[in-house]
This record gives C-alpha cells, structure tokens and sequence, in this order.
C-alpha cells in the first residue's frame, strides 16, 4: 500500500538519488558508452528495441523523453522504473545506470522523416482514417494513432504499412466464431480466458461469448488491415513522415 | 456427520490451551479443521483429509467472505488456521489475524521496509509458520520476526542476511521440532544461499546449512575460483519434513549468475538439487541434483511431496518430485538415490536421464547472445506453487506451463546489492504465449492419467481433498473445482484477478471451508 509515509519515503529516496552527483561521471567516455550499451541490449532491448528504436516500450533512440529529461531524471526512471507503466526498475548501482543514460545520450539525433507530412495528412485522411482515429478524429477498428510517433521508428512505422501482417499485437488479432445457430461473427480480440471470449466486432459491437456455445471458433495472428507494399514511394514516405510527427505533447531534449 | 460431533470437541480443546504445540503440526491429519503449516502436513501432499465438500455437491459451492488487503503487491500467500483464526501474510512484509468464520480482522503487524528493496520478482511472501502461541515471518529486507499470535506484538526481530546485498525472505518459515527452518532469496543478485534453522524463544541462529560449499565443504570442487562467493543457491520455497528420518528435504534454486555459466565451470553443487539435512544438526545426509551446472534457472524450488509406497514390489521411503525443467522425478527418501524419471511437459533440452538421473543435454541448448529457443521457457514447465498427492486416488497433480523462451546470454559483472544474471530471457516468443494444463500423473511411473487444459499459463498450485476433489486456480482469476479421478470440471468462480497462490481448506462452525488468494484478497468459499 502506498501510504503517505511512504511517499514520503520514496520521495526522500528520489531526491537522495538526485542529490548523488557524485557517483556522475564529470564527463561520459567511450568506455561508458560501450558499458551502457553491453547493460541496454541485455536488460532493454526486449522492449526497446536492440538499438533503442523502440517496439512495445517507446523509442529511446531520438533524445525526446516524455517522464523527464535531465541526466538525473533518466538515471532515477532507470534505476527505480515509472511507476503505473510496464517499466521495471533496473536496480544497478549508479556509475551501472550512468553508463546506461551515456549510451542513450550517444543516441540523441532525431530521425528526420523526408516525406511531406502534410500531404501525408490528406493520405491518411483518405486511406486510413476509416480504421484509424487521430485525436479523437476517425474509425476505431485499428489502433489509435494519435501518439504513435512517439513510440515507433520511421523503419518500424515503414514495415507496419507495407506488411501489417508481419507485427501484429494480440489486440488486433482476429477473431472468427459461428454461433450455436450457425451465425458466423467476426472481429478483434480484446480477451480470452479458457471459457469465454471477448472482442470488438466489425460492426463496432462489443461481445462476450462462451466457447462453449459456440459451433465454430478461431483466432489468427493476422490483421484486419491490408497491406500497401504497392503504394507509390513518396506517398508511404509522405504517411511515414505525417505519422512519425504525432507525438505526444510535452517531451524534451 | 461423524466429524461434525467429534471437530467441536477437537476445538474446544485447542481454544482451551491454545497453543499450536509441534505434535499437533506433526498429526496435521488427527484435526483436519486446522491447516497448521504450509503444506497443510509435513509430508508436503497438500491434501486436506476433509470431504464434506466432495463431487456430489461442489456445484453448490458459493462464496462465504473476502478479505481485501490493502496492497499493490502480487499475493502468494498460503494463509494457516488454527482453532479459529485465520494467520496471512499480506506483500510486502505484514501480517493479518482474522476470523475463520467471518473474515473480520483481529490484528494486523505492518512492517516498516527500507526504501528501496532488491528482489528479482515482486516483493512477496508466502506465508508465516506458526508455534505455540508465536507465529514466525520472513521479510523483504531479509529479517525473521516473532509474533504474539494473539495482539501481533512484535516479540523479537532477528537480521538473517544483508538485505542490501540482495539477500530476502519471501518464503514460509516452516517448524521442525524446537526450530524454526527458513530458506532466502536472492538467486539473481549474487547472493550465496542457505538453509538456516533458529531458536523460536529468542530468535537465536542453531546452525546453517550454506547450500554453495565454500572451501573445505564437500561439494566445493564442482565450483571454479571464487564463483562459490556468489554462488546463488537460494531457498525460497517451503521444504518437507520426514518426522521418522528426522530429514529435513527442502529444494535448492539456480546458480549464479543464471544464464551466463563461464564464471562457474562445475556441476555447482548444490544449486538445482534435492537436499536433506538432519534437522537437529543442519548436516546433509544426502541430495541429488537435477541440473548439473544449470543455464536456465531452472531452480528445483518444488514441494517435495514425501510418500511411503510399494516400489518393485516392497514399500520404500520415496520423494515425488516434478522439476522446473520439466521433468519428473521419484527418489529414495533414505539416500537420494534416483529411480524413474520421465518428462512430464514439452521439453527440448535433454535426451533423458541417464541411469544416475543426470539430463543427457542435447547440442545447442545453451544461452548464446544471438539466443536460443527452447521448452520449457524460463519460468518451467511447472515452478514453486504446490503440487499435491492424493492418499485415495494414489495420483500426483500439478499445474504445468507449456511454452517456451529465448534465452540469451550477456556479460555479468558481480556488484554487490546488483543484478547478477548475464541478460534477461524473452518469457514469451511475441505471437506465442503458450498454454496451461493441470495434470495428474501416475507417481510410480510419471504416466499422464489426465489432463484440465487452460488458455493461460497458471502461477497457482493445486490442492486435493479426501472428497476426491482437485482445486485449482488460473491467471485468468477462475478457482476450479475438478473430480480428482478425471480431471472433469464441477465448479468454478471468477474471482476478477490473477490467482498466484495456493488453496487451502478448513472447518468452521463444522463447515468445510476452501480458501483461496486471488487478486489482492483471500476469498473462501463453503457450500450454502
């Protein structure tokens, strides 16, 4: 239980950390770069991606952090991890973790998209905001894209046009059933346990049936959306550049 | 209805004296209406000779109170009653008194922790052990402490390690005679692990077993240099006690660093193994290790559930054992020796056993940077919630994991109070997440009999019960009811979060009760 006392706790904790300049290096070399660099591929990269470009946790390769930026404020998200989010602490000692935030500051070029993101809006606008919603704007059957440029790479956001079908989330994995009277339904899963199933049906209804009423049932590791791989070149560069410039608001360098 | 008239006279006595005395524990069986230690009996069968809730009526099982805990923590506890008072622990490090019957609470002992604790997994317990009218805990920053079972006045507070070096007690405590046995955690931060045993007056150490021999202890030539010093070895799972051999038999967990083996050359005693201890003197009598030089902490960190039956046609002291890695086990209680093992999940990392018990690894299995891909996953084919034995059906049933994991391997540099585990495995392959089952196996020959398939993979243990009943739990936060002789389902309840613990039954009022962790509380469940 978080308790006062222990917030209280955890805020003297924080600041101690901040406060432990000492253990800084007064300026990061190689030697730590490739040390933080061994650290992140071990213990990062199943989220973060092999180079920081991100996959389920955000892309760290940019220099835009969105829960703190200062050298200070990255050592303690990962020393501790981010509280209510998937990040887990790394629990190393400090000189550990300043070789970590030195590998990601070696980082700390923005990937520059070279398409026209404002053409890129009109395309999606027409192409995808049938399935897609962008603040608040648009269908609901694929994910909201509002914030996806802050967790995805140009490469990753490429490849996710070009072949939905090669990363699917299990969110998005598709659901056929055939009702006890033979009425088939189709749509994206939300849950499943052993004896029931939850999803969102094409129609945008929300349903929970149990197997074992069901005549017919199936999930497929495949999306819903169709793939663009013969979409002109400057157009998926033009998408790639107006979805990589969604991000969420706030974040520093 | 025999045991309605004879249960109240049992209690009465017991509330008269109050005192749960190591001869009531030793006879668990004699009072059925109290679960008095972890396994609910030393023999570690998780079994509850009660049957009042049995096949004809578990349909009607309905839901009898909750007990929410006020904590964000993973729950694992097994809660004990004794003569009317349910004893759990709440995670972190706290400890509730409440009513058997009515889930209100007497008293609750809240821990004071240090800011920051290491633990690889959530910092969890798994329940108190209780003697007299004391009850012992194990706490996150690796101290044992005695309570009055009545107020929950703190009656001693001991350090058994340095928690800041990674060192942490989530196990239950378990009492052996005049002692209190308790194993450590800390197999992913370099710790070296033990197997202590203290005075329940004062708190005071009586011996240590180190479970990674250190210079001069049998077993220190299978380790290399000073490897030993971080050795791993922890105990974080409650042993068995064979009261006739006075053997304490109690798993030991991975060596360290786990996936990373080029600082250890050696079979790394006594990591992965079976041990049994003498439990006046802590010395080893014998042990046996399923995984020599282990890259896959696949800990041995299982109930050891002790049965006395027919082998080759005469009675012989045995250890069941189902192994993280996949395997199951029967050994000789009297020297460790290994008779049969088969595997009892998908596994493809041995050949077999050899006719010592040792894996026959096959090629290629060992964690390399670029990662291999190999069942069991990381976390087993089954892992430290409780199997249970049957005396009736004579099965053996537990909770299996069918997937598997890339495990890679990375640098490790050892660095006090710091991960020391050479990388971190992908649990899961992104668009495969396994599956669940539990199983009930023939114990004499590790034979399938039947299998209750689930959509996820459990983190619960099961329990049986002399109404020929198996209850079980998922992720997916249903208790389950199965015919213990089919594996056919006869209730279940969802009970809206993960079940990552182990069931329990008692009496109340002459009432068989179940009782069970799920989410953050206890829910229990009579009939109506």
């Amino acid at each position: 239980m978080l308790t006062r006392a222990m917030l209280m706790l955890i805020g003297a904790s924080a600041a101690t950390v901040l406060a432990q300049d000492a253990s800084r290096p007064a300026q990061f070399t190689q030697a730590d770069r490739d040390a933080g660099a061994k650290t992140f591929r071990s213990h990062c990269s199943t989220c973060h991606g092999m180079n920081a470009e991100g996959g389920r946790g955000p892309n760290l390769a940019q220099g835009v952090f969105y829960r703190g930026s200062s050298d200070e404020e990255l050592l303690r998200n990962i020393s501790d991890g981010i509280t209510g989010t998937e990040m887990p602490g790394l629990f190393y000692s400090p000189d550990r973790v300043w070789q970590v935030v030195a590998y990601l500051r070696s980082l700390a070029q923005r990937e520059n998209a070279t398409g026209d993101h404002a053409r890129g809006a009109t395309l999606f606008a027409a192409k995808c905001a049938g399935c897609h919603r962008v603040a608040g704007q648009g269908g609901r059957l694929g994910p909201d894209l509002t914030q996806i440029g802050s967790s995805r790479s140009l490469r990753h956001l490429r490849a996710a046009i070009t072949n939905p079908d090669a990363d699917v989330r299990e969110r998005y994995w598709r659901v056929s059933a055939t009702s006890g009277d033979g009425k088939p339904v189709q749509g994206s899963l939300l849950n499943e346990d052993t004896y029931t199933v939850q999803f969102i049906d094409d129609a945008g209804n929300l349903k929970s049936l149990a197997k074992s009423d069901l005549r017919g049932y199936s999930v497929a590791k495949k999306s819903k959306m169709p793939g663009f791989a013969k979409l002109p070149a400057s157009d998926l560069d033009d998408l790639v550049a107006y979805l990589s410039s969604l991000r969420r608001p706030g974040g520093s360098r | 209805m025999r045991k309605r008239i004879f249960l109240p006279a049992v209690l009465l006595t017991a509330l008269l004296s109050g005192q749960v005395t190591y001869d009531r524990i030793l006879n668990a069986e004699r009072e059925p209406g109290n679960w008095m230690t972890y396994s609910g009996g030393y023999k570690g069968w998780r079994y509850s000779p009660l049957d009042q809730i049995n096949r004809s009526n578990a349909g009607q099982l309905k839901v009898k109170w909750v007990h929410q805990m006020p904590t964000t923590h993973m729950v694992e506890t097994t809660p004990l009653v004794a003569d009317g008072v349910m004893y759990v622990s709440e995670p972190p490090s706290n400890v509730v008194a409440l009513d058997a019957e009515t889930g209100r609470q007497f008293w609750r002992y809240r821990r004071e922790l240090p800011a920051k604790i290491n633990v690889c997994c959530g910092q969890v317990n798994r329940g108190v052990a209780v003697l007299g009218d004391r009850l012992f805990v194990g706490t996150v920053d690796a101290h044992l402490v005695a309570l009055d079972a009545k107020t929950g006045a703190v009656l001693w507070d001991v350090e058994v390690a340095n928690y800041q070096h990674g060192y942490s007690v989530t196990v239950a405590p378990l009492v052996v005679k005049d002692k209190i046995i308790l194993g450590i955690a800390g197999g992913e931060y370099g710790i070296r692990g033990w197997l202590d045993a203290y005075e329940p007056a004062t708190g005071k150490r009586l011996w240590r077993f180190n479970t990674i021999p250190g210079p001069g202890e049998k077993g220190h030539d299978t380790w290399s240099g000073d490897a030993w010093k971080q050795g791993g070895g922890s105990t974080w799972v409650t042993g068995s006690y064979d009261a006739a051999q006075n053997l304490i038999i109690w798993g030991v967990g991975n060596p360290s660093p786990d996936w990373n083996g080029d600082v250890r050359p050696g079979d790394n005693l006594y990591s992965d193994s079976a041990i049994a201890l003498d439990a006046d003197t802590g010395k080893l009598k014998w042990h046996f290790q399923f995984v020599p030089h282990d890259l896959h902490d696949w800990d041995a960190v299982q109930v050891p559930v002790l049965v006395d039956a027919p082998w080759q046609g005469k009675m012989r002291k045995l250890v069941y054992w189902a192994h993280r890695g996949g395997f199951y086990y029967v050994l000789d209680r009297e020297t460790g020796k290994f008779l049969t093992g088969k595997p009892f999940a998908t596994q493809t990392w041995a050949k077999g056993l050899d006719d010592s018990g040792r894996p026959i690894r096959l090629p290629g299995i060992d964690p390399s940077p670029e990662g291999v891909t190999i069942y069991p996953g990381v976390q087993g084919a089954t892992n430290w919630y409780s199997p249970s034995y049957n005396p009736l059906t004579k099965l053996f049933y537990l909770a299996v994991w069918e997937n598997r994991s890339i495990y890679r391997k990375g640098d490790q540099v050892y660095t006090p109070g710091n991960r020391y585990i050479g990388s971190v495995p992908l649990i899961d392959l992104p668009d495969e997440p396994g599956h669940g089952a539990i199983r009930a196996l023939n114990p004499s020959n590790g034979d399938k009999v039947w299998e209750y398939k689930l959509h996820t993979k459990p983190w619960a243990g099961v329990l049986t019960t002399a109404g020929k009943l198996l209850f079980g739990g998922s992720d997916e936060g249903h208790y389950f009811a199965l015919d213990a002789d089919t594996g056919k389902e006869l209730w279940r309840q969802y009970c809206g979060g993960i079940i990552r613990a182990n069931g329990i039954s008692y009496s109340s009022k002459g009432k068989q009760v179940m009782a069970i962790a799920a989410g953050n509380s206890i829910f229990t469940f009579a009939l109506p």
